[in-house]
């Protein structure tokens, strides 16, 4: 399942549907003496009902200062443009509007679920707690509670309910922290690499869950990772960061067979594959540039082999290219493979 | 799911040790002699009897006599009484108001959470020994008023240690798993960091209760709190501190309750530490 590129069985795109999400010119800048910085440098994209987007890039690329920009969880950074969703711009929303997003509009997920749940407090009181702070009964809490561990797959879950954090494992854990973002009934699920803290074995179950549980509550999903192998299997799209900003968007299909951004072809050839002779794994050379020293022009030039004088003057905007959207002045040509 | 067995983190019983062991027969001890003390004490340890002051200790009296011939035993059980429930009425009285302070300074703006912790460096900075004595030198010498300055003096400490221990608490993933759900900021600060963050406190509470009987009873002796013939033990020992070189059994039975107050409830404080992280417990 995981490396085959999976374009069919989601929604197909309505026309004029408007999406579920659009942001719009995202920047989100830190302040460090007296300079701003730009850690994301003006992104757009949008997410349809029901579709599952991923985000992919190296660490420093922007991509989980995006995700927790849609839910203003960087207090310390500041964020400009606009994040529409659901037909509300999240950025103008008051902190006790942007509460009522957050759990309800969009849920959350991160990265290690062992430590994102209290230590002192049962499983149940913490799935019910997204209910119980928008003024649900208790019993009726609960009850929902039940219902999601069940549909989250979670054996006797009725005991599991009063159990601590400590006396589940890691896949459990995870599910637990699934069930806190899936019962206030989101439109949109973040999950910033929610398998990565998980062996394959448990990955694999909790993906299998998450596409189930997208699928039938026609739930759209941006998923974080730079687990090729998962935007393969999982998504319908795959969104390319680096530097802060998006330099590849298209469909998993087409990206994964003809990258049209060199670095989108770098990752890409740098994932292992046993089906192709080779001594030695590829890799794209150099190393990100930090975020206070961003070269000019396209910040991936230096460790382009394709660039040109252009590409260290100007600086590529992300424009439409056979049907997908690329940030290149020099593109990989369309069958590069 | 079938295949995934459940493996449960092996956690390290909490066993009873033997300074447990000892803590516990010493604080049932402190708390027995508090509750039945006073009942179980005979009538004449109120009353002076002159002709049998000062008389070592002897079979009759375990610990002697005093300048007004009390048995010293009996005025020290009965004195556990006052000096225990002042001191877990101090150290409860200005733990609330350090939980107060810390959670209003850990969840408001931060200009409040500045002011508040100015006016905290401002209590820690002055001694809050000479400060109580202020107090309840103002307030009258008494018993009540040594209670009263204890109190609204001893707070700076505890609400230091627990904002910067909440301000830790918030950078717990968890809290952010809870702030993305759309808790809002005073139930996070009521509902998750401060139960996650009393654990210093109930140790630190526990542990303040030996420093305060020894706070109180420096008071008394200095004059400030409970006055002879209380059966407070610093009021025992200023009582009888011109027969240290003649009688140390009226001096030094109470000073050894007092150190042994102290010491029982600074372990017993971290007993507590060890068995309220649930992961230390043993699963059920």
């Amino acid at each position: 399942m995981m490396m085959q590129p999976n374009p069919a069985g989601r929604p197909a795109p309505v026309p004029g549907e408007a999406p579920l999400l659009s942001v719009d010119n995202l920047c989100v800048s830190i302040r460090v003496d007296d300079r701003s910085v730009n850690i994301v440098d003006g992104v757009s994209f949008s997410i349809r009902r029901g579709e599952r987007v991923a985000l992919v890039g190296e660490s420093g690329s922007g991509k989980s200062v995006t995700a927790r920009a849609l839910m203003r969880l960087e207090r310390r950074m500041k964020a400009t443009g606009s994040i529409v969703c659901d037909g509300r711009d999240i950025l103008k929303l008051s902190d006790g509007e942007m509460r009522r997003v957050r759990g309800g509009t969009i849920g959350m997920v991160f990265q290690d679920p062992m430590s994102f749940l209290d230590p002192l407090r049962t499983i149940g009181d913490q799935i019910a707690e997204t209910l119980r702070i928008r003024g649900v009964s208790r019993r009726d809490a609960e009850r929902k509670a039940l219902h999601i561990l069940d549909e989250l797959k979670v054996e006797r879950a009725a005991e599991r309910l009063t159990a601590y954090p400590h006396e589940f494992s890691g896949g459990m854990r995870q599910r637990v922290v699934l069930a806190m973002a899936l019962i206030g009934d989101p439109r949109l699920l973040i999950a910033d690499e929610p398998t990565t803290a998980l062996d394959v074995r448990v990955q694999d179950q909790v993906l299998a869950l998450l596409d189930e549980i997208s699928r039938s509550r026609g739930l759209s999903v941006l998923f974080i990772t730079h687990d090729l192998g998962i935007v393969a299997g999982f998504a319908d799209r795959v969104m390319v960061m680096y530097a802060g900003s998006v330099v590849e968007d298209g469909d998993v299909y087409s990206t994964f067979a003809a990258p049209r951004h060199p670095y989108t072809r770098g990752l890409l050839d740098a994932v292992p594959r046993i089906d192709r002779d080779s001594d030695r794994l590829a890799s794209i050379r150099g190393t990100p540039p930090h975020v206070f020293a961003r070269p000019q022009g396209c910040p991936f030039h230096p460790r382009c082999d394709r660039a040109f004088e252009r590409c260290v003057i100007e600086r590529p905007v992300l424009r439409e290219l056979g049907g997908m959207r690329v940030a290149c002045h020099r593109p990989e040509p369309e069958a590069a493979r | 799911m079938s295949l995934a067995p459940a493996i449960r983190m092996r956690t390290p019983r909490v066993k009873i040790s033997f300074q447990g062991a000892c803590v516990s027969l010493l604080i049932a001890l402190l708390v027995f002699a508090a509750l039945f003390g006073p009942m179980l004490a005979p009538e004449a340890i109120y009353r002076s009897d002159i002709l049998s002051s000062l008389q070592p200790p002897s079979a009759a009296h375990w610990l002697g006599t005093d300048d007004q011939g009390r048995d010293v035993l009996w005025r020290v059980i009965v004195g556990t009484r006052t000096t225990l429930l002042s001191a877990i009425a101090i150290v409860t009285a200005y733990s609330l108001i350090g939980v107060a302070v810390a959670t209003i300074a850990a969840s408001g703006p931060r200009w409040l959470d500045e002011a508040l912790m100015r006016v905290t460096d401002v209590g820690l900075s002055l001694p809050s020994m000479i400060v109580a004595l202020g107090f309840a030198a103002a307030l009258g010498p008494s018993l009540q008023s040594a209670i009263i300055a204890q109190s609204i003096t001893g707070w700076p400490i505890t609400a230091r240690i627990l904002r910067n221990v909440m301000h830790q608490t918030m950078e717990a993933p968890f809290v952010a798993g809870a702030h993305v759900i759309g808790v809002s900021r005073w139930r996070l600060m009521t509902r998750h960091v401060l139960p996650n963050s009393l654990d210093v406190l109930i140790v630190k509470w526990t542990s303040d209760i030996g420093g305060t009987v020894l706070i109180l009873s420096s008071l008394s002796f200095i004059g400030v709190g409970a006055q002879p013939p209380s059966t407070e033990w610093g009021a025992m020992i200023a009582g009888a501190r011109g027969y240290v070189s003649t009688a140390w059994w009226t001096v030094l039975a109470p000073g050894i309750a007092l150190a042994i107050t102290s010491v029982a409830f600074g372990l017993l404080g971290d007993m507590i530490q060890a068995w309220r992280d649930p992961s230390l417990r043993e699963s059920r």
